[in-house]
């Protein structure tokens, strides 16, 4: 059941603290799709994708109080948790994996690079679609990985203050494209 | 600094898109309460990716609503029952601890009791026979008070020798002087055959002549010290037990002296 009602931020976090029915269905249906995107970008199969959704919206939930306004607006402060959860999760499977198949060598650079998450035509990969390769790899790396700039410079071979120029530039050039 | 450098630097998006460094973020944030122009610049982005974000989203499966709301409101529930459930579950433990523990009790207290109740028996059983040795030997002592009261002043005692016969034997006489009353304890006479008896002589010597008095007969009895009542003497010098046939003789058979007191 969709809300007719639009609450500003401000409301909506009132709401949130109040923890009732209302506040969980008005937040679910006009947050869930844009939350549910960014999981898909970084998680690769859906089972997956669906647990930590289920993980996400919990965690809003619970952790609503810590929210500062002052740092951010309640969005961005929820599309990090999805991020961040998404990110610990591949991560947490990356490794499981990386352990079954140590025995197995690697490529030359000893790391692999997924250049590709899965949801591409939407949201900020659809974007970043535009970018040239390099940036793209750069904004896929730290932003859909998770890695810090220090392990992306170690990866790539590239001094950290170029990474740090380059993801830079690459988010400039983001920005213009989103506006 | 020049600010205006700092926030084309893409540090806002970066700091919006979660990728500075914990060093940076919070000079950003410290920026952001001095430049109003950063915070304003921060707040562009924000919405315009989330706008971006919005518009280009796809939606979750039907089903996972539901679910997440029974996760979040159940869970919320359960929160709550939860120490409310564990508080059960402890009392639960406890109260089969406290059954087992009293059963434990119950079962020690039973086998107490009946040790209890066997101790008991056999006390009461003691008692009784303890109860039955005192009403006896009170009865004993009651009589040998009354044969003691008997014994009271002008009692003469009068001991009985073993003779040549019975050099271990001993008896006991006494003669009550005033009412001539003669009780007889036996302290020592070997047990006469059974057609044979014991019995009592007085002695009376009397212008030279010997004459002997029957007391009468013993029947001896399996009670300790019993005082035996014998017939009275008027008058007495000695006196003397003779084993005879049983109910006696008028005479004393001479030969068959056991005790004797002296004349």
């Amino acid at each position: 059941m969709e809300s007719k009602i639009k609450y500003s931020e401000q409301e909506l976090v009132v709401l949130l603290n109040g923890q009732s029915n209302d506040a969980f269905n008005y937040l679910y249906d006009n947050y869930s799709g844009a939350i549910y995107t960014i999981i898909n970008q970084i998680v690769l199969d859906k089972d997956t994708a669906n647990d930590v959704m289920q993980e996400v919206f919990v965690n809003i939930w619970r952790k609503i109080k810590t929210y500062d306004a002052s740092k951010g607006r309640l969005f961005t402060w929820m599309l990090n948790i999805a991020r961040n959860a998404a990110i610990d999760k591949v991560r947490s499977r990356g490794f499981r994996d990386n352990q079954k198949t140590q025995a197995i060598p690697e490529g030359e650079s000893g790391v692999v690079i997924s250049s590709n998450p899965t949801v591409s035509d939407v949201g900020l990969q659809k974007v970043l679609t535009t970018l040239n390769e390099e940036y793209r790899k750069l904004i896929d790396l730290s932003y859909f990985q998770g890695f810090t700039h220090e392990e992306i410079a170690k990866m790539l071979g590239i001094p950290l203050g170029t990474v740090k120029t380059r993801i830079r530039t690459a988010i400039s050039q983001l920005r213009t494209m989103i506006q | 600094m020049n600010i205006k450098e700092y926030i084309s630097s893409g540090v806002v998006e970066s700091y919006v898109l979660g990728l500075l460094s914990a060093q940076e973020k919070f000079e950003f944030e410290k920026y952001c309460e001095s430049y109003p122009e950063l915070k304003e610049a921060r707040t562009a982005f924000e919405l315009a990716l989330e706008k971006q974000a919005m518009e280009n989203s796809i939606a979750p499966p039907a089903e996972l609503k539901q679910k997440i709301a029974s996760k979040i409101f159940e869970e919320d529930k359960t929160a709550w029952v939860v120490p409310i459930q564990t508080a059960t579950q402890k009392k639960f433990n406890w109260t089969r601890l406290v059954a087992a523990a009293s059963l434990a009790l119950l079962v020690g207290s039973i086998w107490w009791i009946m040790s209890l109740k066997n101790e008991n028996e056999k006390l009461k059983t003691d008692l009784i026979k303890t109860q039955q040795d005192l009403d006896s030997s009170q009865e004993q002592v009651a009589q040998m008070t009354l044969d003691a009261k008997k014994m009271g002043e002008g009692m003469k005692m009068v001991s009985l020798n073993g003779t040549a016969n019975s050099p271990k034997s001993f008896a006991t006489v006494y003669w009550d002087t005033a009412s001539h009353d003669v009780y007889l304890l036996v302290n020592n006479l070997p047990k006469p055959a059974s057609d044979e008896q014991y019995q009592l002589w007085a002695l009376l010597k009397t212008n030279g002549q010997m004459q002997t008095i029957d007391l009468g007969m013993l029947e001896l009895s399996q009670k300790p010290l019993q005082l035996y009542k014998m017939t009275n003497a008027q008058s007495a010098q000695a006196f003397a037990i003779t084993l005879e046939k049983k109910d006696g003789n008028p005479d004393p058979n001479l030969g068959k002296i056991y005790v004797m007191s002296n004349l």
